[in-house]
């Protein structure tokens, strides 16, 4: 049950072309051009539908890079307003992992999750074009996920199944599935359709 | 005929008219002189216009743990005759000013706003003297590069206080650009004011990039530890950071590096300038809408990069260097595919280029736009192709040899143009000055026997030595200053990236009547590669009206400048 409700909002969600925009927070550039690399002919993300654009608010995908310098935290802030819900958003590199070896210097806020919600993590340094299109592709469930939280915390509760059988096969509703109230997505107001 | 300077002549030309204090020349290459307080901006002057040095940076120092006092250098180079110098000054901590340079130096605008801003010496007569380098709101008196600041101290930011942004010229338009520069390179914002469609001044407000890496070097990394943190520095061209920075530190600690390390250190960085060259040029063909160009540059970039990680184990940050040599050789299984990738790129490169001249529309793009003339070169101290695409000869490779480069035989690439055609020529003739440089490199490899990667390493590095070198980087001259410090660790350890002068000679681009449609690519042809602006806020000024232009508004207005121009070209 839990498998095909989150297939089904992820289907529902990003089902077909994804649409990504790309931002440096403070990086080095190495990740932003393996990013742009996955673009060109050798990779060519956009026969999956997958499309750089150049406002945040034609994007359903966030691509950040680079550790989160101070000056940088409001314009991610919002940037991410700015990206309609439901969106993802995917830290690249391991500066935007965890901060890389600058995460507590005096100007650097150290990692993306620090300032805005994360779905998928990219690490390397920078990492391959193959990972970057491997850290899409499981974020869209195109591949199966390596691990997964131990603790059966995505356990629907018996009333909302009820609700969801209610509901027309054709309009699923994203419902708080997680203990904290987050959805699968780590957002709050991620709807449905 | 000029005369020919040496360490000596020059000291000798700067006493006539300054009393030096100190003099120390470790090598025939390398000079430090120390002048009184208020001679400093005299003897930069002689130093400038009298006998014609380029000026490279400026370091502030504290040096109060080992003497009780700040010390500034500020540090010229004399490429015909393969010197670079230092004009050191020293400070009282209770009288922390300084004559600014900039009046007479343009291009020390920056570097002086930034030892204001992060050492704390106030620089007097500055014709600019905003901060620069640290966000807004940071603390006054709160000096990141002072030896008693903690390297991970944040101080609570005052939020009130934004950047002191220049005022437009009355009837000016602002157009702001940034600072989301999603596609390539740092975030930074520029201002710029138009009268209709036509440029009439800009502002820029940079360093959102500012990762506090010089602070790390000096008080919490080792020597060799360094050397990939240099790497990281950039993305694109980490191997000269990494190399530079090692060169330095051999200097100070008098270490010889091996010929087989030196030669596999030139092969990385030939093969590193090649694939920057190739990001560059499909770049600036996506700028103008020519994506063509963009998709076919990049394919042939692709295997450059796999040989790189087949080189060294990396696409992109290397980690080939170590204080003292390299950390793997390159064997002779691996000499074939070095070869037939460079043949490859050759002629692939040969034929995109061909298509590149033969489209006039995009020639009529690039030609005559972002006038940059070889005085304003000299002014702004600016590097590299920017340099070289007004007919300037400067080339670290050539004028100050380092690793391998005094074996090889190369051309350095110039052209009179002046303008973004000139500059595009001058990065693809290096593709194949690059190439054919990796050749004599395998050559070279083939001849040398197989040895020690790595010199004699003193057992403790001596402390307190200078030591300066730079590296021809593909944007231009990286230049590494190290002071050699205590606990395995520099005590002041400084980078001066080439993009540092270049941007700041962008505004000088802008000539009188420079289009709007024009300015992604005046931008781009420095490479600090501006390809997809975010977002534009567009003020007009005379109606009070405010709107939004994205970055696809300011590229449709770029390409469709092109199309226009092709539509013409059919008729």
């Amino acid at each position: 049950m839990k498998e095909g409700f989150i297939r089904k909002f992820h289907s529902k969600a990003f089902g077909r072309s994804l649409w990504v925009f790309h931002t440096n927070v403070g990086a080095c550039n190495g990740c932003d051009i393996e990013v742009l690399d996955v673009l060109t002919p050798f990779f060519d993300v956009e026969r999956f539908g997958i499309k750089l654009v150049g406002s945040p608010r034609h994007a359903d995908v966030l691509l950040v890079t680079g550790p989160v310098t101070r000056p940088m935290v409001e314009p991610l802030k919002r940037l991410y307003e700015a990206v309609p819900s439901p969106k993802l958003v995917v830290a690249i590199g391991a500066c935007a992992v965890g901060g890389c070896v600058w995460f507590d210097t005096y100007n650097v806020i150290g990692g993306v999750d620090k300032v805005i919600p994360v779905d998928i993590y990219i690490p390397g340094c920078p990492p391959k074009p193959e990972a970057i299109i491997y850290g899409v592709a499981l974020a869209l469930g195109l591949v199966p996920k390596k691990v997964g939280p131990a603790i059966e915390s995505h356990e629907i509760p018996m009333e909302v199944e009820d609700i969801l059988k209610e509901l027309t096969p054709s309009r699923p509703v994203a419902l708080p599935v997680n203990p904290d109230g987050k959805n699968d997505n780590g957002k709050q107001d991620g709807e449905g359709a | 005929m000029v005369q020919q300077l040496t360490t000596d002549t020059i000291l000798g030309r700067l006493s006539e008219s300054i009393p030096v204090i100190a003099s120390q020349s470790p090598t025939p290459h390398r000079l430090y002189i120390e002048v009184p307080k208020d001679r400093v901006k005299e003897a930069c002057r002689i130093l400038f216009e009298d006998l014609q040095g380029r000026y490279t940076i400026t370091v502030g120092t504290d040096r109060r743990p080992v003497n009780g006092k700040f010390e500034v250098l500020h540090f010229f180079s004399f490429d015909r005759d393969n010197i670079r110098m230092a004009v050191r000054v020293f400070l009282d901590p209770d009288d922390l000013t300084l004559e600014s340079i900039t009046p007479v130096i343009p291009g020390a605008g920056w570097a002086e706003r930034e030892i204001q801003d992060l050492v704390g010496i106030r620089v007097i007569g500055h014709p600019d003297p905003r901060p620069l380098a640290l966000p807004d709101g940071f603390p006054e008196g709160l000096y990141p590069l002072r030896k008693d600041y903690p390297y991970n101290y944040q101080p609570p930011l005052d939020e009130g206080k934004t950047f002191p942004f220049k005022e437009p010229p009355p009837d000016a338009t602002v157009v702001t650009v940034g600072p989301f520069f999603p596609v390539l390179e740092e975030p930074s914002q520029w201002r710029l004011f138009v009268d209709g469609e036509i440029v009439v001044g800009c502002d820029y407000r940079g360093f959102y990039n500012h990762r506090a890496i010089e602070k790390l070097g000096d008080s919490v990394l080792t020597y060799n530890q360094i050397v990939f943190l240099a790497e990281r520095i950039c993305g694109i061209c980490g191997c000269v950071h990494s190399t530079s920075y090692c060169q330095a530190v051999e200097e100070a600690a008098g270490i010889e590096v091996p010929l087989r390390a030196r030669v596999i250190r030139s092969l990385i960085l030939e093969l590193e300038r090649v694939h920057s060259h190739l990001l560059w040029l499909g770049l600036a063909c996506h700028i103008v809408g020519f994506d063509y160009g963009f998709m076919q540059s990049w394919r042939i970039r692709e295997p450059v990069m796999w040989l790189a990680e087949y080189l060294t184990g990396s696409r992109k940050h290397f980690s080939i260097n170590l204080v003292g040599g390299v950390r793997r050789d390159i064997v002779p299984d691996q000499f074939d595919r070095i070869l037939s990738v460079a043949d490859d790129v050759d002629r692939q490169t040969n034929e995109l280029v061909k298509a590149i001249q033969d489209d006039t529309a995009l020639i009529a793009r690039l030609k005559g736009v972002g006038i940059f003339t070889p005085e304003e070169v000299r002014l702004s101290g600016a590097v590299g192709p920017t340099a070289r695409g007004s007919g300037v000869a400067i080339d670290a490779r050539r004028d100050h040899p380092y690793a391998a480069y005094d074996l090889l035989q190369f051309e350095v690439v110039t052209h009179d143009g002046c303008d973004t055609l000139a500059r595009t020529l001058v990065r693809i003739g290096e593709i194949f000055e690059s190439l054919k440089m990796i050749r004599q490199c395998v050559n070279l490899l083939k001849d040398i026997p197989v040895g020690d990667l790595l010199g004699e390493i003193p057992e403790e590095i001596p402390p307190l030595k200078d030591g300066m070198h730079a590296v021809e980087a593909p944007r231009g001259e990286v230049f590494h200053y190290v002071l050699t410090g205590y606990e395995n660790r520099p005590y002041r350890w400084r980078v001066r990236a080439p993009s540092y002068q270049n941007i700041q000679s962008v505004p000088m681009m802008f000539k009188e009547g420079t289009y709007l449609a024009d300015v992604p690519i005046t931008l781009g042809s420095v490479d600090p590669c501006f390809s997809c602006t975010e977002r534009m806020e567009v003020v007009d000024q005379g109606r009070s009206q405010s709107y939004t232009l994205e970055e696809k508004d300011l590229l449709r207005l770029s390409r469709s400048k092109y199309r226009a121009l092709k539509a013409t070209e059919r008729k």
